[in-house]
This record gives C-alpha cells, structure tokens and sequence, in this order.
C-alpha cells in the first residue's frame, strides 16, 4: 500500500495547533513513515496540489477563505479539520458576537473599510463543507493527533469519543468544580483530552465543542440548581461558542 | 481469629513498618477531600475521612489497564500481581469489593481483576465521619463482621485491630506493644457500630429493600424514569464514581508499524450515550430514559437477582457527583416502591 499524501492547510488562526505537530520532534520520523507529505507552508517548500488527506488549521472568516476550501474539498478524498477554529469556530467566533462594523472598527479602526481587509461572520470548516475527522482541542492533543494518523494510515475510523469531558474528570479522580461553586462546561462538551483543564484545577470552557447531544436544556436548570443564572452560563459559553 | 488493642502511638509505628514491608495504598486528604493514593508516610493516613471521591474498587479495575499488546510475536499479556496493602476501606466500600469479587469470578474468571485481587490485604476501617449523602445504615453495609483481612475501629484514644485471614494475621503480628482486646474493648466496638448504623442514614431509604426487584418490575413504566432523565447529560459521572459499577470498555491502538499495538481497557458506564452501542452501530439504549431506567435495575434488579444482594452499597457518591441532581437512588427505589 503505498503512503497517503497529505497536505496542510490554514485558515485563520493562530497556527498553535501546526507547532503541536512541529513538536512532535523525534516522532516526526514515524508520522513520515506512514504518509507522505506534499504541502505544508509551515514545514516544506516543495508543494503538491495531488493528495488524498487535507488537513484543514484554522476557521473561514473571508469570501476568498470558502471558495479555497471548497476547491480543497473537491481534490481531497479524506477532509480532516484540525483543532479548534477548524471544527468548530473556536475562538475566532467571538467576532461573531456583535455587529460585524464594530469588529473590523474594533480591530483595523479607521482601515476597516479597505477591501483587503474585509471580512464576515466566522465560519467553522464543517460549516462550509463536509468534514470527514475532527482533531478536537485548542490547541489539539499530540497524543490524540498521533492515533488518529495511525488510524487513517490503517484505514480505520478512529474513536473519538462522543461523550462528557466528566467521564475523563471522574476516571481521573478530580474534584468536581462544580462543589467549588464554579460553572464548568464539562457536563456538554466532547471529551478526549483527558479532562486537562478540571485535572489542573480549571474548568472546562469547551475548546473540543460540544458532544453530538448536549443537554443545553438541562443545563439551564443546573444555573438555578447552583444559584446561577444563564448570563453566568452564556458567558462560559461564549469563548469558544460552543 | 483475634482481636487487639494498641495506643494511638504504637498504631502508627505498625503503619510505618507496614509501608516498609509492602507497597500500601491508604486514604489521605486531596483539598478538603479524601482520596486512595500510595501511602508514604504513616502520618499522612487519615482514617477519619468521610468518603473519598473515588471508591478503592480503582486498585483491582483501574480506570485505565493495558489488557496485552501484541506484535510479530504474538500476544503479551500484562497483568500485574505485585503485593499491596489496602489501608482504610470503609465497611460499605469493602462489600462492594465483595460483590465484584463474585461478579468478575462468575462466568469467566477475569485475570485482571483477580490477579490484583489476590495480590491484596485489605485492611476494613469503621467509619468515623458520616459523608454527607451516605445510606448504608439502611442496607446493613454500614459495619462488617467478617471477609476482611484486617478490621481496624478507632475506640478512644485506642485502635482496636482484629484479623481475619492469616495475610491479616501475618500483619497483625508485627504490632508492638498490643494486647488482647477484652470484652469492654468490644463491647465500645459494637457500639460504634449500633451508632454507625443510625448516622449512615442521612438520606431516608422507606422501600423495603426485599422488595426492591418486585416493585422495578412493576415501574418499568413509570413517569420517573423521562422526568429524571430529561435533565441527564449522559455524563456517566454517577457510574464511575460508583463501587459497585463495573463496566468497561475495549480499545486498539496501533503502533507506528500498523501492525503491534495494545488493546486497553478502561471505565465506562452505562448512562453514556453510546454504551449500548454494539457492531453495526445499533444502540439499543438510545433513549436516555432507558439508559437511565438501566442503571437502577441493575442496581436494585438485575444484579440483585444474579448474587442475592442489593448493587448499591449506599455511599452516596452517585448523588454528590451529578451535577444535574438526578442520580439519588433513595429517591427513585422510594418512588417506585410507593407506585
Ligand atoms: S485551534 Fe486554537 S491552538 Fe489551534 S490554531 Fe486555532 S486558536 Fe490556535
Ligand atoms: S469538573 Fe467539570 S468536567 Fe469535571 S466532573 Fe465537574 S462538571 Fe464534569
Ligand atoms: S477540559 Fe475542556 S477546555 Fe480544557 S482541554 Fe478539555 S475540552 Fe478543552
Ligand atoms: S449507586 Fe450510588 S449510592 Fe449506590 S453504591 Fe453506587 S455510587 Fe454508591
Ligand atoms: S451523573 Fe447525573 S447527569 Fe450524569 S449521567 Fe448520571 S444521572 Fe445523568
């Protein structure tokens, strides 16, 4: 069988989820043992438009961004969004929060205007075209990036999982922030990285986006439950507008 | 098989011998918490906990265990049989240990678990402080009597120390300075034990638990069940903080070969989404108020009916860990023992 070529691309983004593959350093040699790399700004100069893997880092936030990734889409047999911004917007859907002039005005001032700096609504890749495997986080997992390699170099669907960040807070024996008083989003959002943030003392605010079900209903009662409001809960909510 | 009195002082001395002897797995404080971790110093033993957050179950099916990995050469398994000490399990938890003792021997004899199992003394202690949710007093699991290897009640300023097995025996032996408990030593013992059973009663269990299995039987349809589980985020929080919950999942990983790799196993529950999932992606509990229905018939039905005792010990981490609030076994067996 021979190696699947695969080619990286970004969108906006802040590129942390490229430097977690750059650190791979030593398993770097693995990873090319199994796929052959054909573009990656942030890694080579040679380039290949020919690949069977498109791994897609960053959220679509300009005209010009959609009609680039649907002509990826087109050539890729295999579309994978990797981290945050990529699967669900991350936090680049914050601008999508208040009216868009405020934004551009907010960030370019009197620039806003210029046409090389128009913008729209963030986009996550799922919402423009259809994506094939999630690298979850902000930034993504090493760990998690390596298997799933693994798995599309097998020609296996990996198991990510579709359940709680609570479960992987429970196995790890945490205590619950929640007996802190604290609102944490674990309860509705994908786990797989191993409950890092409840793990360190912190609560969960939703870099992996939420499971395929989320129970936002019940969730509205817990505020009640624990004397908080929804406000409390939508700003939780809003950094990674899960 | 004997029972001994020792001071405070010569007490721990022992410990500190016995972390000498043999790896020792003890309760000791995490924030304002307890949890099981690897005891290094006697000093930092705290047997007057209340609940730890994990129950000690973690020591005979990790959260996480390589099963084997496998090559070119074939299959490896791991199990690991090192010697341990098991210090300070609460009455309640050590029947749970119990349970899954007879679970995991019962069809197919599980290596893993056994291996760990019998690598281990456990050394039972009587509670001292009453957790906030706990039951047990209701259930009888509130002391126990025997199946232990040490049993260890604070009397006074005196700890009382009874062995019941020859590992215990063995452990018991190296003891300084202690002497055959007398009859007023066990009398306070037992009524520590009369007091225990009223205090571990903070929830207020009214069904009769002999009756528990017949009246599930007849709730199957009852409104309970969609009301509580609307308000469940499929979490598994009240499985995996549960002694008595013993599911687990399988995984492959694979190798940067594609070929060697290792197949772990690690906790699951049956209150996540797709736990009942099976090949061709076919779940049989998609609904959440059967998943939720599940776990109560497993805990006062279908367990009880397979070794003749009820599979909630009543320690209460199920209610303190679900966040939704939904997860009180009290109130669901009074509820549909009412119906
Ligand atoms: S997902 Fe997070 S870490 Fe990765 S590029 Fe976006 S902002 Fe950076
Ligand atoms: S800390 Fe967060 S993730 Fe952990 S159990 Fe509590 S709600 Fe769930
Ligand atoms: S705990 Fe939550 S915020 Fe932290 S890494 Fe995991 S999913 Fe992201
Ligand atoms: S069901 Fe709840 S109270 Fe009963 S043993 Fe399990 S965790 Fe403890
Ligand atoms: S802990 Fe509560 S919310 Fe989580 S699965 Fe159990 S009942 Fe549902």
């Amino acid at each position: 069988m021979s190696k699947p070529r695969v080619a990286i691309f970004d969108f906006a983004c802040c590129e942390g989820c490229q430097l977690q593959i750059v650190n791979l350093e030593a398993e770097i040699v693995d990873l090319l043992s199994i796929i052959e790399p054909v573009q990656w700004r942030e890694g080579m100069s040679d380039h290949s438009d020919d690949y069977d893997i498109a791994i897609i880092e960053g959220s679509i936030t300009r005209p010009e961004d959609e009609e680039r990734i649907r002509k990826i889409r087109e050539k890729a047999k295999i579309l994978v969004a990797l981290g945050a911004c990529a699967t669900i917007g991350g936090v680049n859907k914050l601008k999508n929060h208040g009216p868009l002039e405020d934004m551009q005005k907010t960030v370019y001032s009197k620039d806003f205007s210029l046409p090389h700096l128009a913008t729209m609504q963030t986009k996550s890749v799922a919402d423009v075209v259809k994506v094939d495997v999630y690298i979850h986080g902000c930034p993504i997992d090493k760990k998690e990036f390596t298997y799933i390699i693994r798995c599309l170099g097998a020609g296996k669907t990996p198991n990510i999982p579709d359940y709680p960040v609570c479960v992987e807070c429970k196995k790890a024996g945490n205590i619950c922030r929640y007996e802190y008083n604290e609102i944490c989003l674990g309860p509705v959002i994908r786990a797989g990285c191993g409950a890092k943030c409840p793990s360190n003392g912190f609560w969960c605010f939703g870099c992996r986006g939420f499971v395929d079900d989320p129970n936002v209903n019940a969730a509205r009662d817990v505020m009640e439950k624990y004397g908080k409001t929804m406000k409390d809960l939508e700003e939780k909510l809003m950094l990674f507008n899960t | 098989m004997g029972t001994k009195k020792v001071s405070q002082k010569d007490f721990e001395k022992w410990v500190e011998k016995l972390i000498g002897l043999q790896k020792v797995f003890g309760v000791q404080s995490k924030d304002d918490k307890y949890e099981f971790g690897a005891l290094l110093k006697a000093e930092n033993l705290r047997l007057d906990y209340d609940i730890t957050i994990l129950p000690p179950k973690k020591y005979f099916l990790p959260s996480t265990e390589q099963l084997f990995s496998f090559g070119e050469s074939g299959f490896n398994s791991s199990v690991d049989g090192e010697p341990f000490i098991l210090f300070g399990v609460h009455p309640y938890d050590f029947v749970a240990i119990r349970q899954l003792d007879v679970l995991f021997s019962m069809k197919n004899n599980d290596v893993y678990y056994q291996t760990r199992r019998n690598a281990a003394t456990i050394i039972v202690c009587d509670v001292e402080n009453i957790s906030e949710n706990a039951f047990s007093g209701f259930l009888g699991f509130d002391h126990v009597e025997k199946g232990f290897d040490l049993l260890v009640t604070k009397t006074g300023s005196d700890y009382l120390v009874e062995s019941g097995s020859d590992k215990g025996k063995k452990l018991l032996s190296l003891m300084e300075n202690a002497v055959d408990a007398q009859a007023a030593d066990i009398s306070k013992r037992s009524e520590k034990w009369k007091k225990n059973r009223e205090l571990l009663k903070k929830q207020l269990l009214k069904a009769n638990v002999n009756e528990l299995p017949a009246a599930l039987g007849k709730a199957y349809d009852h409104k309970i069940w969609n009301e509580k589980a609307e308000k469940c985020f499929s979490c598994g929080s009240c499985n995996l903080v549960c002694p008595t919950c013993y599911c687990f999942d399988v995984q492959d990983d694979f190798g940067w070969d594609l070929k060697s790799g290792e197949r772990t196993r690690s906790w699951d529950g049956c209150m996540i989404e797709n736990f009942a999932t099976v090949a061709g992606d076919h779940n049989f509990r998609k609904n959440k108020s059967d998943r939720y229905r599940h776990r109560y018939y497993r805990k006062g039905k279908y367990v009880p009916e397979k070794i003749g005792e009820i599979a909630c010990v009543g320690c209460g981490r199920c209610i303190s860990a679900c966040v939704a609030r939904i997860a009180n076994p009290v109130e669901i067996f009074n509820a549909v023992a009412e119906a």
